[in-house]
């Protein structure tokens, strides 16, 4: 027993002094990050300048872990170099002192990038933080033998020419569930295509709550679609959707950018039972993103030429940007080189049988905005839609399910201000 | 001749009542061992199955993705789990030494001596015991980053040694086994207060220490909170931290079926260490030298 | 005795309890107190912006004992739940525990394959809660395989939503709970009736003592000190119930908050806003409740056995 003891506590001290003693030679950047895509992609495509090493800080995001860890840093004053951050919450970063100009660190030009990446990493007085990596406009993927029987057509055009408002969406929607399919299998497959074109933000000037006529006309159209079973009421991510990705799934429409093929779609890539091959994209009722991942550059880096390189290199190096594409399947944020792809015939995605998706996003890159962002972004969507979706599933009245959303704002954001 | 068949009956009688107790009592462990077993054997089967099939849904039947998971785990590029689960088990044999033994110490003596704080000791632990540890989470972690503590073992160890709660069992324990009077023969064959607390009174707790190792092994070894927020250099993360981060992979890279896997095999040292301590709980009992 | 030989032990107390309380105060204690600190203050941040420390006397108390429009006060309904939710799990854990720990050390009964048994009814305590409620989740998902069964005996014509309905996201909860720590419960007890003198059984045995006799007369009472740590623990430890109502119901106590425990509360001000002024006051009023509680509870059981 006290052998042990002597032995394990010797352990600490070793343990304790090598930690406090790593002597690091060279120059050795620290990076954060939630996961390892980007980090990938990094070692893959760029090369570091000599007796430079990158040490990666990843938190993953569970219960906003990764954003607790990186604002403690960032408010001690740690060492951050880049960090990444995603749509839902990048003001929270970009509009406060501890991100950088990146124009003065020498990226400067912005012309092949998407302007809506542009101006997410953009404060209030158009001061450009950091860049994205991607572009993520959001497409409605459909099942093309659904589309035939209800539709009487799966051509991408065709499809588009019917189902490009919302009013055709949802009588679409009736046709579809009389031949006994569903158009949507979550409650809020249609949310993001609704919030992204917004015309006021979630919060006014006076620190407000706003609810916006395109989250009423979300929350109307979810309810006339539950009403009529035109949809399940699953949840974004749940199971029970994502089985209807499966060849014997009912479900006509799903909405989602490039990632989304790799990320939720496992299912109809099943060599099995999924259904690879039948599905195809479209613009849908409404221009808009989800997701995407961007590099910002903290205030504190020392060694921001590097990072306005690596930076550089991610928008606007071609060969770099054509390999993201070609052979990491991912959406490109420069213009040039998705046009390149876009108008290569031969380029085509076996999963959408044989259709260019790069042709489709890059296409829809000029309807889609940025605005009416707020830092609060993330958790009032997310609360809205699983507050509500209680509703929808018929276990509590909608003034309960309202009634719990404002408490949960007020738990989270304590400044802001509920309607009475 | 009368007494001896009553005799027989009775014990005909009793041997009916202890078959029938037998049969019930074992009816009652076979019944929860199946329950506690489902959740293990859908580990297993979940962890011999590929990510496509784990997103299809559910089957009770195990796939033969078994081998291909572990090595997937095992050799994983970014993710070095036989490293995770060494510096698990430093953090963890640590945690679980210092808290017993100086939990029994306190225990030891607040329950021995008379002086003149040891009501307020006894009561001030107690009271401290009932906060819940989420409201010093945030303090605890700002402290670390004064103390320039982070990437360090030191504040997932060294707090162990303060464990209201295993010091509580330890008092309560005290007072359940130990008479006063073996102290006081300590104390006449001149054992010094030290010694006599190492080489007396420690092995008669033996039973509680076990006890207590095993939770507090078991506590640090599935702790995710504290540690995620400390540690982020990739050589000195826990177990939890990697499961962590195997669950939020990119979708290129995510794989339910090594999520699975590695949840399987962090389970497994624990196990071993619980079957070799809990081995202690009888022996401490038999050996015990509160006898006679 | 001691005092005529004119040894003072009283030192030896100090010094053995030194190195407890000089951890617990650099590392637990400071911390505490400025949460309880916090609670008359208003302290958040939003976004990267501290708002506060300002003081505010009793607004944040005001504030959580304030009803809502529907006249319910949220931290009186999440204590109620948090109680039905401890009940529906402790009750059963110590009772069966109890039961157990019994079976494991009667020499009458002997039981064989009691290492399997020990090992087998603690290892849901080892797998991470998490993943515990991840499992959980999948089993009574809308297309998990209970639901598999029900349509397909045809028993309900659509999925059951286990976790959409009250009874049962309670009783799940319970049924975790009290899986993960019957068999910690259990090894508490049996260590607690291992030290028991074994003499004492043989005696009782000898004097012609029943199972009956034997567990009320010489093994509760002796076992009464652990018993009243092993009830004030599942006391405090539901009363700070937290990681499997968080995972099952992804955080949102589901439905209409009925599964929502103090603690889910507590961490709801604690996450993104890291509100210490509205934290803190839940903490002292949890504070207050579980010291309370527990006072009874060591009062009352530790009383009778007292001699």
């Amino acid at each position: 027993m006290k052998k042990v003891l002597a032995l394990v506590l010797a352990a600490i001290m070793v343990f304790a002094v090598a930690s406090v003693a790593m002597a690091e030679g060279g120059k050795t950047l620290k990076f954060y990050a939630w996961n390892e895509e980007f980090k990938g992609f990094f070692e893959k495509y760029y090369t570091l300048p000599e007796g430079v090493t990158v040490e990666w800080v990843i938190v993953p995001s569970d219960n906003g872990a990764y954003q607790d860890k990186l604002d403690t840093d960032l408010l001690n004053g740690e060492q951050v170099d880049m960090f990444l951050a995603e749509a839902d919450y990048i003001l929270k970063y970009v509009d406060s002192d501890y991100t950088q100009d990146i124009t003065a660190a020498g990226v400067t030009d912005f012309s092949n990038a998407y302007e809506y990446t542009v101006k997410a990493a953009s404060d209030a007085n158009g001061v450009v933080k950091g860049v994205s990596f991607q572009c993520c406009p959001s497409a409605l993927i459909y099942r093309r033998s659904i589309a035939k029987d209800v539709l009487g057509t799966d051509d991408p055009a065709e499809v588009q020419a019917k189902l490009d408002s919302w009013e055709k969406f949802n009588a679409v929607a009736a046709e579809a569930k009389a031949k006994g399919y569903y158009m949507t299998a979550s409650f809020a497959e249609t949310y993001r295509p609704f919030s992204n074109n917004c015309t006021s933000a979630w919060v006014d000037e006076n620190n407000n709550l706003v609810f916006d006529a395109q989250i009423e006309a979300w929350a109307d159209q979810t309810d006339e679609f539950i009403k009529n079973e035109y949809t399940l009421t699953a949840g974004i991510w749940d199971d029970e959707k994502t089985a209807q990705m499966f060849a014997d799934g009912k479900t006509m429409c799903f909405f989602g950018p490039a990632w989304y093929f790799n990320f939720c779609m496992g299912n109809a890539q099943d060599p099995e039972k999924g259904c690879s091959g039948d599905w195809a994209i479209c613009e849908g009722p409404a221009a808009h993103f989800w997701g995407g991942t961007w590099l910002l550059m903290p205030a504190g880096t020392e060694n921001a030429d590097i990072v306005a390189d690596i930076m550089n290199t991610f928008i606007n190096n071609e060969e770099v940007c054509s390999k993201l594409v070609s052979e990491e399947k991912q959406f490109s944020n420069n213009k040039a080189v998705n046009a390149k792809f876009a108008a290569d015939e031969s380029y085509g995605s076996e999963f959408l049988g044989g259709q260019n998706d790069i042709a489709v996003f890059a296409a829809m890159t000029d309807n889609i905005k940025w605005e009416n962002h707020t830092i609060y972004d993330q958790l009032l969507n997310e609360g809205l839609q699983n507050n509500l979706q209680e509703y929808f599933k018929g276990n509590v009245d909608k003034e309960t399910a309202m009634a719990n959303f404002f408490k949960y704002v007020a738990e989270k954001y304590p400044d802001i201000v509920l309607p009475e | 001749m009368t007494m001896k068949s009553k005799g027989n009956r009775e014990n005909t009688k009793g041997r009916l009542m202890m078959f029938g107790a037998r049969f019930v009592v074992y009816f009652i462990l076979i019944f929860l061992s199946v329950l506690c077993l489902f959740s293990f054997y859908m580990m297993l089967v979940n962890s011999s199955r590929s990510n496509f099939e784990l997103q299809a849904g559910f089957t009770p039947w195990f796939s033969t993705h078994f081998f291909e998971n572990l090595s997937n785990a095992w050799n994983d590029a970014s993710i070095n789990i036989p490293r995770g689960m060494l510096n698990s088990f430093l953090i963890a044999a640590c945690c679980a030494i210092l808290t017993t033994y100086f939990s029994a110490l306190t225990a030891y003596g607040v329950h021995v001596y008379d002086f003149k704080l040891k009501k307020f000791a006894f009561y001030f632990i107690m009271a401290v015991m009932m906060i819940p540890p989420q409201v010093s989470a945030v303090g605890f972690i700002q402290l670390c980053y004064d103390l320039k503590l982070t990437n360090n073992y030191i504040p997932l160890i060294v707090p162990s040694i303060a464990a209201p709660v295993v010091f509580f069992y330890m008092k309560q324990y005290l007072e359940s086994v130990l008479p006063m009077e073996i102290v006081e023969a300590a104390r006449i064959d001149g054992s010094g207060e030290f010694r006599t607390f190492n080489q007396i009174i420690l092995p008669i707790m033996k039973p509680a220490i076990a006890v207590q190792m095993i939770f507090a092994f078991v506590a640090s070894w599935n702790n995710y909170f504290i540690p995620s927020l400390i540690l982020d250099k990739a050589d000195l993360k826990t177990v939890p931290i990697m499961v962590a981060q195997l669950r939020s992979a990119d979708y290129s890279k995510f794989d339910m079926g090594k999520v699975y896997m590695f949840i399987l095999l962090a389970i497994l040292p624990v196990i071993v260490v619980y079957v070799i301590l809990s081995r202690a709980i009888i022996r401490g009992a038999t050996a015990g030298a509160v006898k006679g | 005795m001691r005092k005529h030989k004119g040894v003072s032990y009283a030192k030896w107390g100090y010094i053995f309890i030194i190195p407890f309380f000089v951890v617990y105060i650099l590392f637990t204690l400071v911390p505490q107190l400025t949460t309880f600190y916090n609670a008359f203050f208003e302290n958040y941040r939003s976004g990267l912006k501290q708002i506060g420390p300002n003081y505010v006397g009793f607004d944040n108390f005001i504030k959580l004992f304030t009803p809502d429009k529907s006249g319910s006060i949220g931290m009186i309904k999440y204590f109620g739940n948090t109680v039905i939710l401890w009940v529906l799990g402790a009750v059963p854990q110590v009772a069966v525990a109890l039961l157990l720990a019994v079976f494991f050390t009667s020499y009458r009964l002997n039981i064989k394959g009691q290492q399997f048994f020990k090992t087998v009814i603690y290892m849901p305590n080892l797998i991470m809660a998490a993943a515990f409620s991840m499992l959980f989740f999948t089993l009574f998902s809308p297309i998990g395989p209970i639901n598999q069964i029900i349509l397909s005996s045809g028993w309900a014509d659509k999925a059951v939503d286990f976790l959409g309905m009250r009874v049962s996201v309670r009783l799940l909860i319970s049924l975790m709970n009290f899986l993960m720590w019957f068999g910690n419960t259990t090894i508490l007890l049996m260590a607690g009736i291992q030290g028991i003198d074994q003499c004492l059984f043989e005696a009782a045995d000898i004097d012609g003592a029943n199972s009956l006799q034997v567990f009320f007369r010489v093994t509760l009472p002796l076992l009464a000190p652990i018993l009243v740590y092993t009830v004030i623990t599942a006391m405090i430890g539901g009363l700070q119930m937290f990681d499997v109502p968080q995972v099952l119901t992804n955080g949102k106590g589901t439905p209409d908050r009925t599964s929502f425990t103090m603690v889910m509360y507590l961490n709801n001000y604690l996450g993104t806003s890291k509100n210490y002024g509205m934290a803190g006051a839940i903490s002292v009023v949890l504070f207050i409740i579980s010291a309370s509680l527990s006072l009874v509870v060591y009062k009352t059981l530790s009383r009778p056995y007292k001699n």
